[in-house]
């Protein structure tokens, strides 16, 4: 009994209190915590050879006591720009920070005005894929984002439609993510064998340089219909994070050709967390690769670069489409 | 007043119905504070409820050496920033197995020693976070415990003042890596050091709880007091506070 009691005397003497430094909710407070949250937990410092702290002393004095909340918006966004991600976002009440540069500075190389011509009005929805039989015999399924649910039914009724098409396309362009989950169960319909698509990591520690070891991550084949003949992808600037990923899992394919312009990346899985104001900050935590172990954080270059022309759009063609169209069936007029 | 009359007395029916030797029911409501870095560094503070009822196979009346106590302990509390913009849910399921051997030193006054083990499941869930929004608990841990209780009386009215104490030693528990996604985890398989043994320099959960028994008959006894259930893990360069501070109030019925 008397060990026990000194048992007891010491472990009430270990037991400490597990606790978090918290920033004051002032401009500079805030200007911290931010910087800290993305010292410790953002992904591509050394991929993009971003040296935090240099962006740390530039930002600092920018962040004074007496600045607005708007001032200091612009300021957190500004310093957050530096990392060239369009994963990094701020959210206020009142603005949402971004960088979009990835796709602001790019042709859109997509217009529902010319896609409406494709598709009509007498075409199919299942759930968030729009989708038709092309004059030429040739499918064409549009996918607007990722997040907008699929069913495995859904998919089956795609494929079904276009059984007697010679190819399909896949229309992803202006896509700019969504639930990965969508992205393993469609690409699942693309490949016949277990596939290796890319590798994940994520951090163990708050170093620059703390990451998990490469883990590669596959697609099975889905057990439901799946699709065997030429497949198009097509892409632009706005195809971003899981449509990225999309792009990433497709190319993968055999069946699978890309054309269009290139992606515009966004490989790094997004966390967030709190500002002392409230405000919540979105940042890349999680890297993903490619088969090939290369990042895709700035995108992936289509195998046909092909752009909208002023010339066709003024025919109200889609240049991407009609290319697509005669790789399916080089015989099109 | 007529809310807590209701309550008392379902507390009562639960209390009566147990066929235990000793069955405790209580509710309780009380601040709480939540940190937990894998969702965001910013502390939560709200108000939450607790559930908790006490299964003691030994009776208050005789001592036996050896005694089993089980207790299970639901906590729900709603928690927003300093901000005010952000809020938390947090849901917490605790089961105490504890195992006593009681003591006698004076009349009126008795001591017990032992070990609970503890099984915890839980979760937090970040309602503006999107992409990492919820944090699961999961444990299992052996606990040094103690209680003691002491009978007196204030002219007629029979009263008894109990303090139990669980101290952490040893367990195992879950967690994400320290920026691991459930993704990765649950879709990909991949699994990284996310059952992670703890011991109470990693993991210095401890709980307490001050009561004092009105006997108001032969069985009953109102039992009103304060149980601290403070809940911490740092595991992973994650970093997790749950701190539940309530007022409880209940019935203890005696076989």
């Amino acid at each position: 009994m008397k060990k026990y009691f000194i048992l007891f005397f010491c472990l009430s003497l270990f037991i400490g209190c597990v606790d978090e430094e918290e920033r004051p909710d002032t401009p500079e407070g805030n200007f911290e915590a931010l910087w800290k949250i993305m010292d410790e937990h953002y992904c591509f410092f050394d991929y993009k050879n971003v040296d935090w702290n240099s962006v740390y002393n530039i930002y600092k004095v920018r962040a004074r006591g007496d600045i607005s909340r708007e001032q200091l918006f612009e300021v957190l966004t500004d310093m957050l720009s530096e990392l060239r991600d369009g994963h990094v976002n701020l959210y206020s009440a009142f603005d949402y920070g971004r960088y979009w540069r990835w796709h602001e500075d790019y042709p859109t190389n997509f217009s529902d005005t010319l896609q409406r011509r494709y598709l009509g009005t007498d075409y199919r929805i299942a759930a968030g894929l729009k989708y038709k039989i092309l004059d030429d015999n040739i499918g064409y399924v549009y996918y607007e984002s990722f997040s907008d649910a699929v069913g495995e039914g859904n998919l089956d009724e795609v494929i079904q439609h276009f059984m007697f098409c010679q190819g399909m396309i896949v229309d992803i362009r202006g896509n700019g993510g969504g639930t990965v989950t969508n992205v393993d169960k469609i690409a699942a319909r693309f490949c016949n064998e277990k596939t290796l698509v890319g590798y994940s990591q994520h951090k163990t520690g708050k170093g620059h340089n703390d990451f998990s070891d490469l883990e590669p991550i596959y697609i099975e084949p889905s057990s439901n219909l799946r699709w065997q003949k030429p497949v198009v992808l097509l892409t632009n600037r706005e195809v971003f994070s899981a449509a990225n990923e999309f792009t990433q899992y497709m190319r993968c394919m055999p069946q699978v050709i890309q054309v269009g312009d290139q992606t515009g990346g966004g490989s790094g899985m997004p966390f967030t967390a709190t500002l002392p104001n409230g405000w919540t900050v979105r940042f890349s935590a999680c890297p993903n690769y490619d088969r090939d172990r290369n990042q895709t954080e700035f995108g992936i270059a289509p195998d046909y670069n092909v752009a909208i022309t002023d010339a066709d759009f003024l025919r109200g063609k889609d240049t991407i489409i009609e290319f697509a169209r005669s790789l399916i069936n080089p015989y099109n007029p | 007043m007529r809310i807590l009359s209701s309550i008392l007395l379902c507390l009562t029916f639960a209390a009566t119905t147990a066929k235990a030797q000793t069955t405790t029911h209580m509710i309780g409501v009380g601040k709480s504070k939540i940190l937990e870095t894998y969702l965001t560094p910013e502390h939560f503070s709200g108000t939450g409820l607790t559930y908790l009822y006490i299964k003691d196979t030994a009776p208050t009346d005789t001592l036996r050496r050896w005694t089993t106590t089980i207790e299970h302990e639901v906590d729900l509390s709603k928690t927003k920033d300093r901000s005010g913009n952000t809020s938390d849910l947090e849901a917490t399921y605790n089961l105490y197995w504890a195992r006593y051997y009681n003591l006698q030193p004076i009349d009126n006054l008795r001591l017990q020693f032992g070990a609970a083990a503890n099984l915890r499941l839980g979760g937090i869930y970040n309602m503006t976070s999107s992409n990492n929004p919820g944090q699961a608990h999961a444990s299992l841990s052996i606990m040094p415990s103690a209680t003691a209780a002491y009978n007196f009386s204030i002219g007629s009215q029979h009263f008894s003042a109990r303090y139990e104490l669980n101290l952490p030693l040893v367990g195992v528990m879950f967690s994400p890596n320290y920026g691991q996604l459930y993704y990765e985890i649950f879709c990909q398989g991949n699994y990284d050091h996310n059952i992670v043994p703890t011991t109470f320099i990693s993991a210095p959960t401890f709980r307490q709880m001050a009561t004092i028994d009105w006997r108001f008959s032969q069985r009953m006894s109102l039992r009103v007091g304060y149980l601290g259930n403070y809940m911490q893990s740092k595991v992973n360069n994650l970093k997790s506070h749950i701190y539940a501070h309530r007022i409880m109030i209940g019935i203890t019925r005696s076989l």
